[in-house]
């Protein structure tokens, strides 16, 4: 059981990543490896956090989040997916802290469409204000969007948390389907990352300087970690 | 003129209030404020109107949007026709939005992330993360002084300022080294996650991430990388499933 404590931890972490995807900062905080390292270190096991926070940046790698495209939010379906990660062997529960992070990232991309529109009623609702110049106006959608968006990261963020739980505590996988669903999870997240990659180049000279990384990175991986 | 240092902070929050209706706009408009706010003394009536424009529909990528908003600025103060205005913020929509998204999205984000996560691998993590933050928010830090000084430079010669800058240059040289470095981290990360499980598990997880890949190439945008992922499990648990 998760001390109070580290679970306000890990809610306030999440609410932070949820809001630096868009709305503040943008440092990039929300990040996987970044979001998922800080929660496996609040839950005082990093290394589980980094190995789910690689796996899902293998996910968001595949994301160009250009103009109005819709993607999913992965910083706090990270943290969500490492409280299910810690306490066990990662070959083990990789799969499952995957599967939650990924069902975790899509409702929050979905949530994110919803903040979009309640922000656009919201301009409606100004546009008297906006129309005649008034700077308090453009202040408080300003404020109402990020307050709009922190309180969608929190719900996500908890959202996640409880699944987590009840993902720990219910949905206990026999050793064979938990290493199957870990080796599945790890075959799909190379799959997104190549697959965002050959598509960032196209046909292009990137191409060929993204092969000379496959094979430069295949020669590091044979020399160094054999 | 006052305020850049808070129009550069509110820059960061530029996407704050991003909707549908007028995408960045509101977040123009808020980091614009305390630019504009010497024209309330001298100009009530353009002061006004200026406000009014600073937040009307506007969508770029947010780490080059302080060009645009020094642009228009600059452009209020130098008393250009108010629809002149409006157009020359229509026009930075596309460009800005389009080098932006390669510079940063496609280019240097990836590049760096790529070699994040291959000296996650190779060395000391928290060395890789912190490095990866530090670098990261150096340059998008820098750029956005950058953008904001040159935007109020150049005003309504904003296009030509951007034409001669280092980033149209800078864009293809980004693209290869993220080509490079996610190139270079995958069989890293791969080896990283594969290492416990043997030869035949490797080629059980090669063969998924082949299917992946020309699932995606084969339907598009229909077949995401996290929609290919949990279609995989839900296979994968079926399977189990009738298995046992």
């Amino acid at each position: 059981m998760t001390a109070p404590l580290v679970l306000a931890a890990l809610l306030a972490w999440g609410t932070l990543v949820g809001l630096d995807l868009v709305s503040v900062a943008q440092a990039m905080i929300a990040r996987p490896f970044v979001a998922g390292s800080v929660a496996g270190l609040l839950l005082g096991d990093p290394a589980a956090g980094l190995r789910v926070g690689v796996l899902l940046e293998l996910f968001a790698l595949d994301v160009l989040p250009v103009g109005a495209a819709r993607y999913p939010d992965y910083g706090p379906a990270t943290v969500a997916a490492t409280a299910v990660a810690v306490g066990s062997p990662w070959e083990l529960s990789l799969g499952l802290a995957g599967t939650v992070g990924l069902l975790v990232s899509v409702l929050g991309g979905w949530s994110l469409q919803r903040l979009r529109r309640l922000n656009a009623a919201a301009v409606q609702r100004h546009a008297a204000a906006l129309a005649a110049g008034e700077s308090a106006a453009i202040r408080r959608l300003q404020y109402g969007g990020i307050v709009r968006d922190a309180l969608r990261s929190a719900l996500l963020t908890a959202l996640g948390l409880a699944a987590a739980w009840v993902a720990d505590r219910w949905l206990l996988l026999d050793r064979r389907t938990a290493v199957a669903l870990t080796l599945v999870v790890v075959g799909a997240a190379l799959a997104a990352a190549l697959g965002g990659a050959l598509r960032s180049a196209g046909r292009s000279r990137r191409r060929r300087w993204l092969a000379a990384g496959l094979v430069l990175g295949i020669a590091l991986a044979v020399a160094v970690l054999r | 003129m006052n305020g850049k240092a808070h129009a550069l902070l509110r820059l960061f929050a530029v996407q704050g209030a991003w909707n549908y209706e007028r995408m960045l706009g509101v977040g123009i408009g808020y980091a614009a404020e305390p630019l504009l706010e010497d024209l309330k003394a001298a100009d009530p009536v353009r002061h006004s109107e200026a406000v009014v424009r600073s937040a009307e529909f506007f969508n770029c990528n947010p780490n080059l949007a302080g060009l645009a908003l020094g642009a228009t600025v600059r452009a209020e103060y130098d008393a250009a026709p108010g629809p002149q205005v409006a157009r020359l913020r229509a026009a930075l929509c596309s460009p800005l939005g389009a080098l932006g998204d390669q510079l940063f999205w496609a280019g240097l984000l990836p590049a760096l992330v790529g070699a994040a996560l291959a000296a996650v691998v190779l060395g000391p993590a928290v060395w890789a993360i912190v490095g990866f933050l530090a670098v990261y928010n150096l340059i998008r830090v820098w750029t956005a002084a950058w953008a904001l000084r040159t935007g109020l430079a150049a005003g309504m010669g904003v296009g030509a300022a951007i034409g001669g800058s280092w980033i149209p240059r800078a864009v293809p040289r980004v693209g290869l080294a993220a080509g490079l470095m996610v190139g270079l981290a995958l069989p890293l990360v791969a080896t990283w996650y594969l290492q416990p499980f043997g030869l035949v598990s490797a080629a059980g997880v090669g063969l998924i991430a082949g299917a992946g890949v020309v699932a995606g190439r084969l339907l598009g945008a229909r077949m995401t990388g996290s929609r290919f992922a949990l279609l995989a499990i839900a296979v994968t648990l079926l399977f189990r499933l009738v298995a046992r």
